[in-house]
């Protein structure tokens, strides 16, 4: 049947850049958090500085991020409502605790870290991995909870959404731990030890890379043989306006390079190689966000 | 059953009897006028399609209002409580404790939320809540030239709007989306209801493109 339409009114998608630029930030500082404590709970002493590294990064990500979704607020100055006002459905005010919470037992961690109190240290990290874990799922619980969105709602959101946030998390740590690598570090002898550390955390992050490609593509699979907007919207993000993002940048780039750098035999053994992994897989995840935030409200709902 | 002298609870709805409509939007332009609706922004509107090929072609109307739900989505994400529900049924925002956080519209199936882009807090349709309180038929109600859009109690088995869903083959939009819609439609169309039946992919105006 020839179906045109002669007259229609979408509102603007509601939800952009600084969303996903949240999604992001909350994700980095999550999956930089759970690597920093395993690092100071592992107990050799040359995971240490890794420790160090997650514990300055992981609360100051997570206090950028709330800069974006204040200001993403209409009503900025409002934002005081969501501490005394609450509604225990809403996915958001789980996260206004957990985005308080987080980061005051993550400086409290840091803390401890850097007295060398090691005691204490794996106290608050071991507190702290299920708030940052919590501070990243729940963002992937509001997308869940959005019932209008195709895309959206499915049950796989929250877990995707911290797969994802541990991927970013350690690509961030092999950057950072690269750049002190090579900067900071004198002794050859160390700086080769510490070496070898960042390439096992290069192989880390290809396993759970691995993970999340299998995760995207569980999900573009069930999307695709579900209802008609789950299908429009994951054409869209094949063949449509999407492709470049997703294809091109998430899984490609952001995936399938960065995976052949940290397995192929050539590559594996050389931190340049490396450090370009870990930039790409940080663009993908980005990308990542994007592709899921402005995508899944791209398809009209009426 | 309802027994002598118990007070029966008032359950407003919404009947849009599209036999009846001839898509001339002046529903859109009444509430337009009636709630100083910014530019940009729709309470009410009608999406008209066209269908068919030469000579059997017809067109197609779908008004489309805040559905004001019995179990809405918006209601159970907004996390300030700025929106709420009255015993009638109508869901109201409070727009001073609105925050603007947006979550409501990106949940909303029925994509009937906006931003008041000069006020900069969540609106809606509120079915005319001031005209209703004072007993009178919602603006758009009243203008309809039609005689299409029907508005009263569906608790009361005695009001139009329960005598025409009682007695006609209705539907509501997006069922699935289990948030109980309570703006039923008479002679509702399969292609005009579908959100992707004739949608061209993104464009600069819908606002979608990176």
């Amino acid at each position: 049947m020839d179906v045109q339409i002669i007259y229609n009114t979408p509102h603007e998608i509601p939800l952009g850049w600084f969303i996903a630029t949240y999604f992001y930030l909350t994700g980095l500082s999550a999956g930089s958090f759970v690597v920093s404590v395993i690092a100071t709970i592992g107990g050799k002493a040359e995971y240490k500085p890794l420790g160090k590294i997650g514990a300055v990064l992981a609360p100051i990500l997570l206090i950028l991020a709330p800069l974006n979704l204040i200001i993403d607020l209409e009503q900025p100055l409002r934002f005081w409502h969501l501490f005394v006002y609450l509604n225990f459905t809403s996915p958001i005010t789980y996260g206004t605790f957990l985005l308080t919470i987080y980061p005051i037992s993550g400086l409290i961690y840091a803390w401890f870290v850097f007295k060398g109190n090691q005691k204490m240290a794996s106290f608050f990290g071991i507190i702290g991995i299920p708030l940052a874990i919590c501070t990243h799922g729940y963002t992937g619980f509001i997308l869940a909870l959005g019932k209008g969105r195709a895309l959206w709602s499915t049950a796989l959101m929250p877990s995707l959404f911290i797969v994802s946030a541990m991927v970013s998390g350690i690509a961030l740590l092999i950057l950072a731990a690269s750049i002190r690598n090579r900067f900071f570090l004198k002794n050859t002898e160390e700086k080769e030890r510490d070496k070898d550390l960042i390439i096992g955390l290069g192989k880390f992050m290809g396993g759970i890379i691995m993970m999340d490609i299998f995760m995207v593509f569980n999900a573009i699979i069930v999307l695709l043989t579900s209802t008609k907007e789950a299908y429009e919207v994951v054409k869209l993000m094949l063949i449509g306006s999407f492709s470049y993002e997703f294809l091109g940048i998430e899984i490609f780039l952001g995936g399938i390079i960065p995976l052949f750098l940290v397995f192929n035999k050539k590559t594996r053994k050389s931190l340049r190689w490396l450090i370009i992994a870990s930039i790409l897989t940080l663009i993908g995840v980005y990308s990542m966000r994007i592709v899921v935030v402005i995508a899944g409200q791209s398809i009209p709902l009426h | 059953m309802v027994k002598i002298g118990e007070k029966r609870k008032i359950r407003y709805g919404f009947l849009i009897d599209l036999r009846r409509c001839i898509g001339c939007h002046t529903c859109s332009v009444s509430c337009k006028a009636e709630n100083d609706v910014p530019l940009k922004v729709f309470r009410s509107w009608v999406k008209i399609i066209e269908k068919g090929r030469y000579p059997n072609v017809s067109r197609s109307f779908l008004p489309s209002l805040c559905n004001n739900c019995d179990n809405p989505i918006c209601l159970k994400n907004c996390p300030v409580k700025a929106t709420w529900q009255r015993d009638d049924g109508i869901v109201m925002i409070d727009e001073h404790r609105c925050i603007g956080c947006k979550y409501c519209m990106a949940s909303c199936p029925y994509d009937v939320r906006h931003v008041n882009p000069l006020k900069r807090y969540v609106q809606k349709c509120y079915w005319c809540y001031h005209r209703v309180d004072k007993r009178v038929a919602p603006a758009c109600v009243e203008v309809c030239i039609g005689r299409a859009r029907i508005f009263g109690d569906i608790n009361d088995p005695n009001s139009e709007i329960s005598q025409l869903i009682a007695t006609n083959p209705v539907q509501v939009l997006k069922p699935e989306m289990a948030t109980e819609p309570r703006v039923y439609y008479i002679g509702l169309d399969l292609d005009v209801m579908d959100p992707m039946k004739g949608w061209k992919g993104l464009t600069h105006e819908d606002g979608g493109e990176l």
